[in-house]
């Protein structure tokens, strides 16, 4: 995936326990990867894509994660799109996804008060250790060591989507081409799988999807977003810290 | 002597407004204009009426006088603007009025309401961002959300930097 994953655990549990906890994480997301990834030729993804196996024989995961990708497809009216480019690549869902599930077990397995940033991407829970909402950067979008908002999340999902990281990797379904218009679209919420897959979508759609992030708020999404022309757009909600 | 035919004050609809009111009258002062309630039951109100569709009376009315025909007949239409009985339909309740000068009609609007159950048709709040200048701050962070950053691009990144400090 060649995504770098920091994990900050701040439980009392003694260490060797927590570092047991990490590798538990570490080993999810290596399965995740042998599942879901593009780049590797026989992953469970690409054997379904050239037709070897079929969904019902797919893993329950598989199955979920299309399901998943089905429905945010039709909720980002086509702009979230599993097939965008072609071929199927459900790693827009994929991404927060897996850190939503990973944060999930860490909390079963006993760890209350953690966070988890898998290449920008962050699921929080409990606060930081001084008995603070943890505070979170949203970095600039043009400026790598600044910050354009800092966040205060207890618990919950932070996702940002953006152009000047990897390029133009965001495809616009209706044109076919790269999304233009937003630079950066971070979304706050309570599951790091839509957080993430609405920032991609807003971010495929345009100058558009401004007004279609806004309306998220109603489902608990808040959005902070930058264009490629430099303004900035926030929803009334967003936890902004002071 | 005095004969008038008034004209229902039926169909309120965009397509066929009210016809007219024929009167055969002796030219008197006009009755002083009064707001008063007039029955529109059989009215089916809509928000598109508009004075576009003009109401045919004056072609229909060829026994009145123009201009100084008094309304004020037992069953014509006294001149003044008189609203009718709310009717409410899927979009809310739809109240009209109509102007009636020298006994014919010659305005009519319709109010319809801005909240309440008529949000399929009227205008609702929409939910909005607010603009604001962007900022380029350093700050005290225990994380950094940002686009996902390659393996290169992370060794030079902010989360790197915090990951650094605190191994």
């Amino acid at each position: 995936m060649g995504t770098v994953v920091s994990i900050e655990l701040a439980d009392d549990q003694p260490e060797p326990e927590l570092r047991g906890m990490i590798d538990d994480v570490c080993a999810w997301l290596h399965e995740v990867d042998a599942r879901f990834s593009t780049y590797k030729p026989d992953s469970e993804v690409n054997r379904l894509q050239r037709r070897e196996i079929t969904i019902a024989e797919c893993s329950a995961d598989m199955r979920h994660v299309l399901d998943a990708c089905a429905d945010l497809w039709r909720d980002t009216d086509g702009y979230f799109d599993a097939y965008a480019a072609g071929p199927l690549d459900p790693s827009g869902y994929v991404k927060g996804w897996s850190v939503e599930v990973a944060s999930a077990r860490l909390a079963e397995a006993g760890s209350l008060r953690h966070y988890i940033n898998a290449g920008g991407d962050i699921r929080m829970r409990g606060g930081s250790p001084d008995g603070e909402p943890w505070r979170v950067g949203i970095r600039h979008p043009w400026e790598a060591d600044k910050l354009s908002w800092v966040l205060a999340v207890a618990e919950g999902a932070v996702a940002t989507s953006g152009t000047y990281e990897r390029g133009d990797h965001v495809i616009n379904p209706r044109t076919g081409k790269a999304a233009r218009g937003l630079r950066s679209v971070t979304v706050v919420g309570p599951d790091l799988a839509l957080a993430d897959a609405y920032a991609t979508a807003a971010l495929a759609m345009g100058e558009g999807g401004i007004s279609w992030l806004a309306k998220r708020a109603a489902d608990g999404f808040e959005s902070a977003i930058v264009t490629d022309d430099g303004r900035a757009f926030s929803s009334a909600n967003l936890p902004a810290a002071i | 002597m005095r004969r008038s035919t008034a004209a229902a004050v039926g169909t309120l609809t965009g397509a066929a407004l009210i016809i007219g009111v024929r009167l055969s009258v002796t030219p008197t002062a006009p009755a002083a204009a009064a707001a008063s309630n007039v029955d529109l039951t059989n009215s089916t109100p809509t928000p598109t009426t508009s004075s576009k569709k003009s109401p045919a009376a004056g072609s229909k009315n060829k026994e009145a006088s123009p201009a100084k025909t008094s309304a004020a007949a037992k069953t014509g239409l006294k001149d003044g603007t008189f609203k009718g009985n709310g009717a409410t339909n899927p979009y809310g309740t739809v109240q009209v009025s109509i102007k009636v000068e020298s006994g014919k009609i010659t305005a009519v609007s319709a109010t319809f309401p801005l909240t309440g159950n008529s949000a399929t048709i009227n205008p609702v709040a929409i939910p909005k961002l607010k603009q604001e200048t962007l900022t380029s701050q350093s700050a005290k962070v225990a994380a950094v959300s940002g686009a996902t950053y390659t393996s290169q691009s992370y060794n030079e990144s902010l989360q790197s930097a915090l990951d650094g400090a605190k191994a």
